[in-house]
């Protein structure tokens, strides 16, 4: 994160485009195959602005087009849409309720109130934050060993081209096929075995019992009841997205931990360091690097859909237990955007990406600048 | 949502294909719900292989994406599991440019996952109510096991499945829940998409016959052939004379019979929800197809007796293919009201000559 270093890859192509183009064409004794070459370099200059120009405006009129769809919503329910937690498409004709629960009545009369639709992001972005936090606690300790692995012990064993490989492998496989191999396999493992394992085990300890139980709130009256232990649940959800976030943190921590200079390993060993303390300074060598790897993981768990879907329960409620279903922004997009036909109801979708996209342009923006600023040698070559 | 793709891929492929027509062919198409969709696309094909002429697409977009279609005029008929309400007539151009008829009946059954039950359960609303709401969360509640004495019914928790997409199926059992319990109504309400407070959503019929069949102890509310085609158990329904009575051609079809009457005018809609009547299976409901009464999105005469043709077929010879595809034929009564509604339909401000 030096800031030399954040510099000097943005420095390096602008100088070699200026020599390019700056240079006067035709000028003084050239011969014409330099004339040519000079007129292909400019040709090729411009291509590559062009192009390049393409790629931004694309990502700009992508956020133009989801601010303007999600207009409507985003004018009706303003920053309040982060922090709300009703998700109603349908409008609602209910006996209004005072502060207790007790239906407002006058003249014995109940007071009729109508809903009009409402929408509210909260559970979504809850289920997107905790599912991508716990596929993070999952997935960033196997996947760090795994870097070390491929870096200081897979070259030795001469096995480093294969394990990388398989591991680069496991990120090609599409999200989909993760997706029904959790719904028909691991699900049905959590539902009769993980499941009434922990129920058993955990439940009767004090202070674990919100894991088990939840709380639905029915014409003003709370009613408990047991959390069905189905295995489509958050749990599953993040356990999915933990496997799917692996390659991706493995293979670029693998990218970092490599570019630490041998001369630094060498050293900490040279002054009596263990294997283990020598892997621990390689860490913090690259830390920062390390630290973007975890954050472009992090952004594909909160953009990731179909895998998702298909095991957390879709259903968009904030419960603190873990095996209770739950639904993400991604989800929720994959779930009614095909039948929203609603004015409203689509624009509240159409916000919820905008959210998301903004959120993994931000991760995405942090991790490369964590990322360059990790794997650039602070003058050691 | 694999099927979803591969149908989209297809109708490219197919749309890329087969752009040539030979002259005197005629190119119809139609768009909207998924529910009687395989039966939609067996009648197409019967109806093709006795008039070789006529090629019809129907591709099953979700109801409102078929009335949506429909107001832009981008098909030559819309269908829709939920009939128009008034915003969408208007949208059309208001009550004289629409006409709606009943196409087929179908029923929504209370599916469940109970290994070891072999009988189906019997069911109330008002316990279909309680469990959907919380209230009832074992299957060896008291008020289920006094519904079903001769059962031994597990102490499993309930997992209530819901749809987590808009549908119509949603529309129709929500509406029904609606007349057996004002808190429901109050509670949850009435759609295509409702905020359910507990369970687990799925997308689409399969997504719901999906969670079921994955998780014991789990009930949902699936298209009666839905349930048939993947085997699962569904329960009987107490009707409003208190018969517990199981979804079939027969009950589905009584239901339909008894609502006969609310059928009025050229937009017809009847719900047969609820419907009374000793046999009638009280989930059940019409899907609809919608089309311009002055069909101003159709361009030749030739295509306008086509497209009467083919409707006029559906509710004639097509009737019988409802039953084998576990769909429920119309009665007399409602096809007598539908043919009246299609005779309606003009072209060119003159009524359709409808091809032999």
């Amino acid at each position: 994160m030096t800031t030399h270093a954040v510099a000097t890859p943005a420095d390096r192509p602008k100088g070699w485009s200026r020599e390019a183009m700056s240079a006067p064409p035709g000028s003084g004794g050239q011969t014409g195959v330099a004339r040519s070459a000079h007129l292909g370099d400019a040709a090729l200059g411009w291509a590559c602005r062009l192009s390049a120009a393409i790629v931004f405006l694309m990502l700009i009129s992508l956020i133009a087009v989801l601010v303007h769809s999600a207009w409507p919503a985003i004018r009706q329910f303003g920053f309040g849409f982060l922090v709300s937690t009703e998700w109603r498409v349908n409008e609602l004709e209910r006996p209004m309720r005072d502060a207790t629960g007790q239906v407002v009545l006058i003249d014995g009369e109940p007071v009729m109130e109508t809903l009009a639709p409402a929408f509210g992001a909260l559970p979504v972005i809850w289920g997107t934050a905790v599912s991508s936090v716990i596929a993070l606690v999952i997935a960033v300790p196997i996947s760090l060993s795994a870097a070390i692995f491929l870096v200081r012990v897979a070259p030795k064993l001469r096995i480093a081209g294969a394990a990388s490989f398989l591991i680069e492998f496991l990120a090609a496989v599409p999200s989909l096929a993760f997706g029904i191999w959790a719904l028909f396999v691991l699900a049905p493992l959590f539902q009769k075995y993980v499941g009434p394992f922990l129920q058993r085990v955990l439940e009767p300890i004090p202070g674990f019992r919100w894991m088990f139980y939840e709380t639905v709130t029915v014409a003003g009256r709370n009613i408990e009841r047991p959390i069905p232990l189905t295995g489509r649940d958050l749990f599953t959800g993040s356990l999915i997205l933990a496997i799917m976030i692996l390659p991706i943190i493995t293979s670029v921590s693998r990218d970092v931990l490599k570019s630490v200079p041998r001369t630094q390993i060498e050293g900490t060993l040279a002054l009596g360091a263990t294997w283990w303390q020598s892997c621990v300074a390689m860490l913090r060598y690259g830390r920062s690097g390390l630290l973007g790897a975890i954050m472009l993981g992090l952004a594909r768990a909160a953009g990731e859909t179909m895998a998702v879907t298909m095991v957390i329960g879709n259903n968009s409620q904030i419960s603190p237990s873990p095996f209770a279903p739950a639904q993400t922004m991604a989800s929720v997009l994959a779930n009614e955007f095909a039948e929203a036909s609603e004015g409203l109801h689509r624009a509240a979708l159409l916000y919820v990406a905008l959210i998301l996209l903004t959120m993994s342009l931000v991760f995405n923006v942090v991790a490369r600048r964590l990322v360059v600023g990790g794997i650039s040698p602070t003058g050691s070559h | 949502m694999k099927s979803g793709l591969i149908g989209a891929v297809a109708s490219i492929a197919i749309g890329g294909f087969s752009v040539a027509s030979y002259p005197g062919e005629i190119r119809l198409s139609g768009a909207g719900a998924t529910f009687p969709a395989p039966l939609y696309t067996r009648w197409v094909s019967e109806y093709q292989r006795a008039h070789p002429s006529v090629k019809i697409d129907y591709r099953s977009i979700g109801s409102g994406g078929g009335v949506k279609a429909l107001a832009d005029k981008t098909v030559a008929f819309g269908a829709t599991d939920a009939p128009l309400n008034e915003k969408e007539i208007a949208a059309m151009g208001g009550t004289d440019a629409v006409v709606q008829f009943p196409a087929t009946l179908g029923a929504v059954v209370p599916a469940y996952n109970l290994p070891g039950v072999k009988e189906p359960l019997h069911f109330t609303g008002a316990v279909l109510v309680d469990i959907y709401l919380g209230r009832i969360s074992s299957w060896d509640d008291a008020q289920l096991q006094k519904l079903n004495p001769d059962v031994k019914l597990p102490k499993t928790p309930i997992t209530p499945a819901f749809r987590t997409d808009g549908s119509g199926t949603t529309h129709v059992f929500t509406s029904y829940l609606g007349t057996q319990s004002p808190v429901f109504k109050a509670e949850i309400g009435v759609g295509k998409q409702v905020k359910w407070p507990l369970g687990q959503g799925g997308k689409g019929n399969e997504g719901v016959a999906a969670v079921i069949q994955q998780t014991v102890g789990s009930i949902g509310y699936i298209e009666h052939n839905y349930a048939i085609a993947n085997k699962i158990s569904f329960g009987a329904v107490q009707n409003k004379v208190g018969k517990f009575v199981l979804a079939n051609a027969e009950s589905v079809s009584a239901a339909g019979d008894e609502t006969s009457g609310e059928l009025r005018g050229d937009i017809l809609r009847a719900d047969a929800w609820n419907a009374p009547g000793e046999k009638a299976y009280p989930i059940s409901a019409f899907t609809y197809i919608v089309l311009y009464k002055h069909l101003e999105n159709i361009k030749t005469q030739a295509e306008a007796e086509a497209l009467l043709g083919y409707l006029r077929w559906t509710l004639g010879p097509g009737q019988k293919l409802s039953e084998a595809m576990y769909y429920s034929p119309l009665s007399e009564k409602v096809r007598s009201a539908a043919l009246g509604a299609l005779n309606s339909v003009t072209h060119d401000g003159k009524p359709v000559l409808v091809q032999p």
